[in-house]
């Protein structure tokens, strides 16, 4: 028991703020690169691309997160960059399909009296098409916010540290406590950002659906 | 007020055209409407008109301007729109619908606020007791008053009203199309009026324009259309009781015959109609007092005289060929 309470007290919680980077970082890009992404290719005239791209999304996203990482692995090598990269590819996935899929289904009557009523393309996607498709988006983040808390421990088999460390060191070494304390702190941390993305979510989502 | 010059449209990949040729006038202040079937091309006309849709060719031109020359979003906002499915905002409220265009031609909070309340009473509703709510929470007629306060909301002269009450069962359709004529006779505004009911039609329009397959088949006043269909497509839109719809529109005066050219009096069994009455009126009560004649009154006092066989007359000489 004492063993346990070092680790989980003394060793990995050192290691939080090094997975808590990995998370956020990859995340922060992925929302970046997504977002704008899903936007560009629901505007008129790319929507023809939108289903290809929802399709290679789809794809992509049935790879698994260890696979992810060893595609990456010849050009990339080891480290914290590629780990980064990987992770980002990852978590661009389900954000970027759902927003493609939240905007694309804002219904056409509700954008044609938009439109009809004078306002310009810019003033439909941020007053009609963006607030609507809030809570799918929503959705996308804390999916993909979820995922790569778990898949950030992987990063640890490429050198990219966070609690993956503890954790393979707990396998490698026999030592159960470190598996445990470490996946301890991942579950936590997965269910802290849920709730904290529950949070923004409930402020920006439009209140008709609250 | 708008003037629509020979435009064509054919939507990518289509056989045929969506509206073929199509040239006519609304007059200031008139309600215009398009009735014809389903896929006849009447919502491409209105889409046209505020620009959604760009003719392949032809004019249309507002208050004599060409609209091609104008922003298309700037001309939206001068034209009121009632599409056909509603489209509130379902994450906005009431009152936020109603006040999105004064919102973007950026009036003052105070005056939209006060505009929006005098809108929601205008068409019927509390705004107190749907002014906070959102569109789901509505029922069909509420959500088409709604559209229709929203497409008044910045006293557009102009309004394009896609089957406006097309969403509603028939006995709240004829009471918003009563609330509305009754509005429309204060407001005088431009109206190009959509609808696939030729009932609605001949009661909306002061204009009629018939169509089919993207074709104007036949434009005039309601009573000419009645009176003088152009072929047997617009005969079998107007339907069997053509005769009965033409006695709707004749007012009781037009067909009467002077009081002094008759020796009896013509007030006997107590039956008067107003003169500005329809006929259909008239002949109501003479079903109903079982008289074969009815004095004819402009106010308190006797004018003339309706006879049965007077209407008879009237019907076969206007509907040619009897039926
Ligand atoms: N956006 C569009 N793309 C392709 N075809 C269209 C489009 N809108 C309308 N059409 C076609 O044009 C014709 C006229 O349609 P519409 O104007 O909506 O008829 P209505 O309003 O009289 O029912 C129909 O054949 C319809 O299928
Ligand atoms: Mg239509």
């Amino acid at each position: 028991m004492d063993i346990f309470m070092d680790s989980l007290l003394r060793r990995a919680p050192g290691y939080l703020p090094e997975h808590l980077q990995l998370v956020i970082i990859p995340m922060a890009i992925a929302i970046l690169i997504s977002l704008p992404a899903g936007i560009i290719v629901t505007r008129p005239g790319y929507r023809r691309y939108a289903e290809k791209v929802m399709a290679l999304f789809n794809t992509a996203q049935t790879i698994p997160p260890l696979a992810v990482i060893a595609i990456f692995f010849p050009f990339l090598g080891l480290g914290y960059g590629p780990a980064i990269l990987a992770l980002t590819i990852y978590a661009l996935l389900p954000i970027a399909r759902n927003t493609i899929a939240a905007i694309s289904s804002v219904p056409e009557d509700v954008k044609e009296a938009a439109r009809g009523m004078g306002m310009t393309p810019k003033e439909v996607l941020f007053h009609v098409e963006l607030p609507l498709s809030v809570p799918v988006i929503m959705a996308g983040i804390k999916t993909s916010a979820v995922l790569t808390v778990s898949t950030a421990v992987l990063a640890a088999l490429v050198g990219g540290k966070g609690m993956g460390a503890v954790i393979f060191a707990g396998i490698n070494f026999f030592r159960p406590e470190l598996i445990l304390a470490g996946t301890i702190y991942i579950g936590m941390m997965a269910v802290i950002l849920e709730r904290l993305i529950s949070l923004a979510e409930y402020m920006l989502v439009p209140a008709h659906i609250k | 007020m708008i003037r629509v010059d020979n435009i064509t449209k054919t939507f990518p990949g289509a056989e045929r055209h969506a509206v073929d040729r199509v040239t006519f006038n609304v007059n200031e202040g008139n309600i215009c409407v398009f009735a014809g079937p389903s896929g006849c091309g009447k919502t491409t006309i209105l889409r046209m008109i505020n620009r959604l849709i760009e003719p392949d060719e032809g004019e249309i031109f507002i208050n004599g301007e060409n609209a091609r020359t104008m922003n298309p979003a700037t001309l939206r906002r001068t034209i009121g729109y009632v599409i056909q499915q509603i489209g509130l905002l379902p994450h906005r409220t009431i009152e936020q619908n109603v006040a999105i265009v004064p919102g973007l031609l950026k009036w003052p909070r105070d005056k939209t606020r006060k505009r929006v309340l005098e809108l929601l009473e205008m068409v019927g509703l509390d705004p107190g007791e749907v002014g906070r709510k959102y569109p789901h929470q509505l029922s069909g007629g509420q959500m088409q008053r709604v559209g229709v306060a929203r497409a008044m909301a910045a006293d557009p002269p102009i309004m394009l009203m896609d089957e406006p009450f097309g969403a509603v069962d028939p006995i709240v359709r004829v009471r918003l199309q009563d609330e509305f004529l009754h509005l429309q006779q204060a407001f005088k505004k431009t109206i190009c009026f959509v609808t696939h009911d030729i009932n609605e039609a001949i009661k909306m329009g002061d204009y009629l324009v018939i169509l089919n397959a993207g074709r104007i088949i036949q434009m005039g006043t309601p009573i000419e259309v009645l009176t003088s269909p152009a072929d047997a497509f617009v005969r079998d839109l107007l339907g069997d009781d053509r005769g009965v719809k033409i006695l709707d529109l004749t007012r009781s005066g037009s067909l009467m015959e002077p009081a002094n050219a008759l020796p009896e009096s013509p007030g006997r069994n107590g039956c008067t109609v107003q003169a500005v009455q329809p006929v259909k009126i008239a002949l109501e009560m003479m079903m109903k007092k079982n008289a074969d004649q009815v004095g004819v009154c402009e106010g308190e006092t006797i004018v003339g005289i309706l006879t049965w066989n007077g209407i008879k007359e009237h019907i076969n000489r206007v509907s040619g060929d009897g039926s």
